[in-house]
């Protein structure tokens, strides 16, 4: 099952009553949205709270999304005229053209992304943690290292994977589970968070 | 054991039942579980937090990978709440997860098509169940709702193979 059809199912499980699948959305798309509307916004509790609206405002118009165009592509729709709204409530113009954020297909484009604004503090820890994750990484047999270098970063397919490391695709999905519990493990001194708790 | 099949044995340990559940997870964000595995591993995601928290992890790590702010923040928790207070989304739609529809399926399509054919004026050539031919104008009305949500059921079989969410229609098109 794809990447589009996960979020289908994600969005059906919501149209069924399963309100905690929204909650999977938010988690998979907070971070990528709110750097896009870092873009447009200056402030960063602002980026938050349009943010917030946006993902409130998917989830009522969920009835209305037929899956045409992928979900994040459509939140991310809501998400710019959220902003607009926003800030033409408040008699300021956007930052920057938000159609400089799409490309030729009308899809987010990611290379178009502006650096983050925030607070010294949230700069920081922000920094710390890429820091951390980024040594963990390199920390890594090599063997998990490759493998989810190769699907976190450059986007191959577990099938791609298992011929680039000449392996099979069972010992792809079994180094890039380990490798993604490995770095989970490192993170948690960094973060305070309790050996037997996630994040 | 050929020296072959004791390599494939220790390139693929054994993994704990918890293990083969995270290694579900992480293959999930993946998109490369078979069909039925996501669904039901999207299915059990509702029911436990901790797998929640684990996906939640994950999905932070590759964020962070590609250059992402990973700094764990109450975002999700905060847009959570905010929809306590919003009315549970239900929209009913017609169970087209399969693309090739069940034999009942292409059954039914088939007696709504053979219905219509009926209905628009006799003709020599359709083989229509006595039954239906001697069926009175008056049951027609009766009918209506179910052909009409055939019809619905026909829509979706001959249309794009992409899972349709719009709402089930029950109009009686005329």
């Amino acid at each position: 099952m794809s990447d589009r059809e996960i979020d289908l199912q994600l969005v059906e499980r919501v149209r069924q009553g399963d309100q905690r699948a929204f909650g999977i959305l938010v988690e998979k798309y907070q971070r990528k949205l709110i750097r896009l509307l870092s873009r447009m916004v200056r402030d960063q509790h602002e980026i938050e709270d349009i943010a917030q609206e946006a993902f409130i405002k998917a989830y009522r118009a969920l009835p209305q999304f037929r899956g045409d165009a992928a979900f994040y592509t459509w939140l991310y729709r809501i998400a710019v005229n959220t902003a607009k709204n926003y800030l033409s409530s408040r008699g300021r113009a956007m930052q920057t053209v938000s159609d400089q954020a799409m490309n030729d297909d009308d899809e987010p484009d990611e290379r178009l992304v502006a650096q983050e604004i925030g607070n010294p503090e949230t700069e920081l820890l922000s920094k710390q943690v890429a820091i951390a994750i980024n040594q963990a990484v390199d920390d890594l047999p090599e063997e998990l290292r490759q493998a989810i270098t190769l699907r976190e970063i450059e986007g191959l397919s577990y099938e791609e994977i298992a011929e680039t490391m000449a392996c099979p695709i069972g010992t792809v999905r079994s180094r890039i589970f380990r490798a993604r519990e490995a770095i989970s493990a490192k993170l948690r001194p960094i973060l305070g968070t309790p050996e037997d708790r996630r994040w | 054991m050929t020296l072959h099949a004791l390599t494939q044995q220790t390139m693929q340990p054994q993994a704990e039942p918890e293990d083969l559940q995270g290694q579900t997870l992480s293959a999930l964000i993946d998109g490369e579980l078979s069909d039925d595995m996501a669904q039901r591993s999207i299915k059990q995601l509702g029911q436990s937090a901790g797998e929640r928290a684990r996906i939640a992890e994950y999905l932070a790590i590759g964020d962070a990978l590609r250059g992402l702010n990973a700094q764990p923040s109450d975002f999700t928790r905060r847009v959570m709440a905010a929809l306590e207070n919003e009315p549970v989304v239900l929209a009913p739609v017609p169970k087209a997860s399969n693309r090739r529809p069940a034999l009942w399926l292409a059954a039914a399509t088939m007696a709504a098509i053979t219905w219509g054919l009926w209905q628009s004026g006799p003709r020599d050539d359709v083989n229509v169940p006595l039954a239906a031919l001697q069926q009175p104008a008056s049951q027609s009305v009766e009918a209506q709702p179910y052909l009409a949500a055939h019809q619905d059921f026909a829509q979706a079989v001959i249309s794009a193979p992409e899972m349709h969410f719009s709402k089930a229609s029950l109009e009686v098109r005329q």
